[in-house]
């Protein structure tokens, strides 16, 4: 809109956001900047206060009274422990593996990777790095970096995982306790290399944290929430 | 049944939610679930499909109460932005069938008697805006209230409407520039 100033177009951009009239693109676009911009994610804030006047003209409907066991299940000291509560911990606080994850990635630029992908790979910079540890122990697991202008993902065991009744499956940690999402089965006893495309690259950008699940061999699970016992997590470092 | 609660009870709640307080996020769930269910409904026209995503949107509620800041939001916003945005999320994931007809059948299936918890503090946000919306256009305060209500987007209101998707997205963001200097005067 050429007829609206400038200073206004942020302004306009967080009420479309908060009203969700985007479409896909402009939505994936909107979000990465709320996600990246303190200011315009209070803007979106005060934008949803404003609509919330809405609200009152919308009547309340009572559920069905299946709905509480099925979320007081979900939220279930069981479920608690191996997810929820594991995902609640790393929103709340992190535990600084900077000095690990520099040397991991001093081991993981040393190791060759498939020659073939290297060759390939555009121009970019590792930007992104972490150490993933056994959640038992603190045994340092994987390597792992991340290039955000690539969207190039390389992973380096650093010793062998048990993969013999399990698959590790590979997860970013959202900020914010946004929950998690599901990057995929990973080599636990190989170096490789993955290529985040699209909404997975954006999130991998934004995320705090990668942790690993072990999976049921043939299964995948939802791209929120792990099946599997958390292993292993790492703490996301810009370089 | 459904506790009212006060902005402050409530925000007390979800901030011991966020501490893992199994009985608090109980008392959330009680006091806001209709206006919630309400929200979701509104949105997919389906009632299963509506349980669903509430369930999802307590679920998030859980995970994320503790980053939930009362300086910042109101609670009962901070409820109902999770589920419409998780309801818009499901709306545009493909799987749904979008019913043509009107939302309101979709009430008369479900108990649509007013509940207590209509009374969380929303009448002052409510009636500021209905305030600032009176002083825009009927078409561009129809547009925006549709577009709240139903979570389409753009391309669709430009169908709905008849109009092409420059005009309607001029109507909108001028729209809500409008209401924003309004809001904040």
């Amino acid at each position: 809109m050429t007829d609206i100033p400038p200073e206004d177009d942020a302004n306009a951009l967080a009420g479309e956001l908060a009203l969700r009239v985007l479409s896909p693109e402009e939505e994936r676009a909107a979000r990465a900047r709320q996600a990246s911009d303190p200011a315009f994610a209070a803007e979106v804030e005060t934008w949803n206060e404003h609509l919330a006047g809405f609200i009152a003209e919308i009547p309340s409907v009572q559920p069905s009274a299946r709905v509480w066991p099925r979320v007081e299940a979900s939220i279930s000291p069981a479920a608690n422990d191996n997810r929820a509560g594991f995902w609640r911990m790393w929103a709340l606080g992190s535990t600084g593996l900077l000095a690990a994850s520099l040397v991991a990635v001093a081991v993981l630029v040393a190791r060759p990777a498939p020659a073939p992908i290297v060759q390939t790979a555009p121009a970019g910079g590792v930007t992104r790095v972490a150490t993933i540890s056994m959640t038992e122990g603190g045994a340092p697991v994987v390597a792992l970096a991340y290039d955000t202008v690539t969207g190039n993902l390389f992973i380096a065991p650093t010793k062998a995982m048990d993969t013999t009744s399990a698959v590790p499956h590979l997860w970013l940690v959202k900020p914010d306790g946004a929950g998690v999402q599901l990057i995929g089965a990973i080599d636990g006893s190989a170096a490789s290399h993955h290529q985040l495309r699209d909404a997975l690259a954006s999130t991998a950008g934004q995320a705090v944290a990668v942790a690993i699940s072990m999976e049921a061999p043939g299964h995948e699970p939802a791209a929120d929430k792990p099946d599997g016992p958390v292993v292993a997590t790492g703490e996301l470092q810009a370089l | 049944m459904t506790p009212m609660l006060t902005r402050d009870e409530l925000a007390v709640a979800l901030g011991q939610a966020g501490d893992g307080n199994r009985a608090a996020f109980k008392t959330v769930y009680d006091a806001t679930s209709a206006k919630l269910m309400g929200v979701c409904l509104r949105i997919l026209s389906d009632r299963q499909l509506a349980e669903d995503v509430l369930q999802d949107t307590y679920l998030t509620v859980w995970r994320k109460a503790s980053t939930f800041d009362p300086s910042r939001a109101s609670p009962i916003t901070w409820l109902v932005t999770i589920a419409r945005n998780r309801s818009i999320d499901r709306l545009r994931s493909g799987a749904p069938m979008r019913r043509t007809s009107p939302v309101e059948d979709a009430h008369d299936l479900a108990d649509a008697a007013p509940l207590a918890s209509d009374v969380i503090e929303t009448t002052d946000e409510a009636s500021r805006l209905n305030a600032c919306l009176d002083t825009l256009e009927d078409k561009v305060r129809g547009v925006i209230r549709t577009a709240f209500m139903d979570g389409v987007t753009y391309d669709a209101l430009a169908t709905r409407e008849n109009v092409p998707l420059g005009t309607m997205k001029s109507w909108i963001r001028r729209g809500l520039l409008r209401l924003r200097s309004c809001l904040e005067s």
